[in-house]
């Protein structure tokens, strides 16, 4: 069988152990297909070809040797970088224009532990500007599409992301999700994303935003092989103190089944305003098709969740002010230059470079860390962050995974969305998630019986029990398949 | 919509954060920010009364140290690789006290 663009990594890897084809031609036809296909969907930004056939060649050396089986998860595997990851020699722009010309002169934990895996790393992706947004509108650089229709956003921030995978540009790919950055883009393009519990990932050399939110997570067309790029990036980092030190084996975890498991339904999130008919049809139908599988559904309440995106709007905003104080123009980023003082050069600089999400952003955090004005909605948020986390511990001595949407609707086209409160809103079953610090994940549950795009279903563990939710996820992947390459981007091959 | 900031107020917050801001952007950020402080209030109405705030999301943080032994680093020349001026090894920035003052 020849390599597909469409293929996941057991049909690659038994393909390059049968000598069916080389690595070399895997990274060959996977470029030449985003060479083809992107100019579309616009979901990279930078094509790393020379590390692409560096890493291909090094898997073919291992084949050649009999050593196919000492390289990691990852071996032979198409995967590319939000573009918020540091990768040495590559440009790491957050498509944002102030580091339009940054060159990194260093490698993310996240992406070397992905390259050591043996994975062919094939670029950097396309994103929301500092990943400030949930559609990819505002990068600096021009939209991602959504590859099952590009009139339609791919979700956001890690839309690139979302839509390379989507569209078979590459087999895997990695993302970041500060309250749903992941999650809700998976689910606008009907692909497996995993936000993985805080501190199982390390985040050194990610681009950081909401230090205490953010965490990096996987992106597959199907549940093992997210859980083959967990396997490969998880566990603890000495240059991220944060990082925890995890015992965790999710290509184990597929293979048990879910019988017995208590999945938990949030009344508020099923009742919630903005909801849509069909989303709220695909995840009623995929908690049935659990309880067909074994498990048993239980209603669990989280009675402070509404309060879940004000808080993280205004931990969000304060945390990305903060990070984003070293945007200086003097060490890297964009300079102004011809200013004849520094504070004259700081101002310009920061105008030019930042676009306006970046800047409400950074305007509303110093805001809100004002005095008077820190009492008043900083530290309540933190005291609600309290309140969320006791609701979800309660909500999980009663399950052990928790179904929800990911998203309240699917994709939406183009401009559609352009306040920016009513943007925050598509977050509105993420967010509490990133607050609390538990593991989320987006499982395709089928395409929507209004609109036909893609729907997710959202599954959520409790803090660094995130093998819960692959077990549930593979009980879903069982039902409905692993998700396809959207229609218009399928080579076709993967059945021949 | 409730007027939680002036314009005056959004111009003394873009020099704090050191963010030039035409006039027509300052009219925009002004709109844009009093409307999401708007959505920001179910945050004011929680009782919040002796709740212990959640600065972190993971609870039983320790201390990391190592020891304290010389490892590789970056080199003066790749930590200056991206800087947009630099002069004898050094990041070169316009004045700080501004010009013509007493060497």
């Amino acid at each position: 069988m020849a390599f597909s663009t469409d293929m996941g990594i057991a049909q690659i890897q038994a393909g390059l152990r049968a000598g069916n084809f080389t690595a070399r031609e895997v990274a060959q036809e996977s470029l030449a297909h985003v060479k083809a296909a992107d100019e579309k969907v616009h979901a990279f930004l930078e094509l790393t070809e020379e590390a692409a056939y560096a890493a291909a060649d090094r898997v073919d050396a291992a084949i050649a040797a009999g050593s196919f089986d000492e390289l990691g998860p990852l071996a032979g595997i198409p995967c590319a970088f939000k573009d918020n990851m540091n990768q040495e020699g590559t440009h790491t722009t957050c498509a944002s224009h102030m580091l339009e010309n940054y060159v990194s002169p260093y490698t993310a934990t996240c992406v070397q532990r992905a390259i050591d895996a043996g994975c062919i790393p094939l670029g950097k992706l396309n994103m929301d500007e500092f990943a400030f947004g949930s559609s990819t509108e505002s990068s600096a650089f021009g939209p991602t599409h959504n590859p099952w229709d590009l009139d339609r956003v791919p979700g956001g921030s890690s839309g690139g992301s979302a839509a390379a995978v989507a569209a078979g540009l590459t087999c895997v790919a990695l993302g970041s999700d500060t309250g749903g950055s992941i999650r809700q883009p998976a689910s606008f393009c009907g692909i497996v994303g995993v936000k993985p519990t805080y501190g199982m990932v390390s985040r050194y050399g990610v681009v950081a935003f909401g230090s205490s939110l953010d965490q990096v997570g996987p992106f597959a067309r199907s549940v093992e092989d997210a859980a083959a790029v967990m396997d490969a990036i998880c566990g603890h980092d000495e240059l991220d103190c944060t990082s925890q030190q995890v015992k965790a084996d999710f290509r184990a975890a597929c293979k048990q089944d879910v019988a017995g498991m208590r999945i938990g339904i949030v009344k508020e999130f099923m009742e919630a305003d903005g909801l849509t008919a069909e989303v709220r049809e695909r995840t009623l139908e995929a908690a049935a098709k659990l309880e067909a599988a074994g498990a048993e559904l239980v209603e669990v309440e989280l009675p402070h969740v509404d309060a879940a995106i004000s808080a993280y709007y205004v931990l969000g905003p304060c945390e990305a002010f903060s990070n984003l104080a070293r945007f200086d123009s003097v060490r890297y980023g964009l300079c102004d230059e011809g200013h004849k003082d520094l504070g004259g050069q700081y101002e310009s600089s920061r105008a030019k470079g930042f676009g306006p999400e970046a800047k409400r952003r950074i305007m509303l955090g110093s805001y809100l860390l004002s005095s008077g004005v820190y009492e008043k909605y900083y530290y309540p948020a933190q005291q609600v962050r309290t309140l969320i986390t006791q609701d979800y511990t309660s909500a999980y001595e009663k399950c052990d995974v928790i179904l929800a949407p990911a998203s309240p609707r699917t994709a939406f086209k183009f401009g559609e969305i352009s306040d920016p409160a009513t943007m925050y809103l598509s977050d509105v079953f993420t967010i509490s998630l990133n607050i609390a610090g538990n593991g989320g994940m987006s499982m395709p549950c089928g395409l929507g019986r209004e609109t036909g795009l893609p729907i997710g279903v959202q599954l959520m563990s409790p803090q660094f029990k995130d093998e819960n939710m692959f077990r549930v996820a593979m009980a879903l992947e069982k039902e409905y398949g692993t998700a396809p390459v959207a229609p218009e981007f399928s080579d076709g091959k993967a059945g021949e | 919509m409730t007027q939680h900031l002036t314009e005056r107020d959004v111009r003394d917050i873009a020099t704090y954060a050191r963010i030039g801001l035409t006039d027509d952007e300052l009219v925009q950020m002004t709109t844009d920010l009093n409307s999401i402080i708007d959505t920001l209030k179910p945050i004011t109405e929680f009782d919040l009364d002796g709740v212990t705030p959640t600065f972190h999301p993971i609870g039983s943080l320790s201390n990391v140290m190592r020891e304290d032994t010389e490892r590789e680093s970056f080199t003066q020349e790749v930590a200056l690789e991206n800087a947009p001026k630099q002069q004898d090894g050094s990041f070169l920035i316009p004045s700080i006290l501004g010009e013509g003052g007493d060497r």
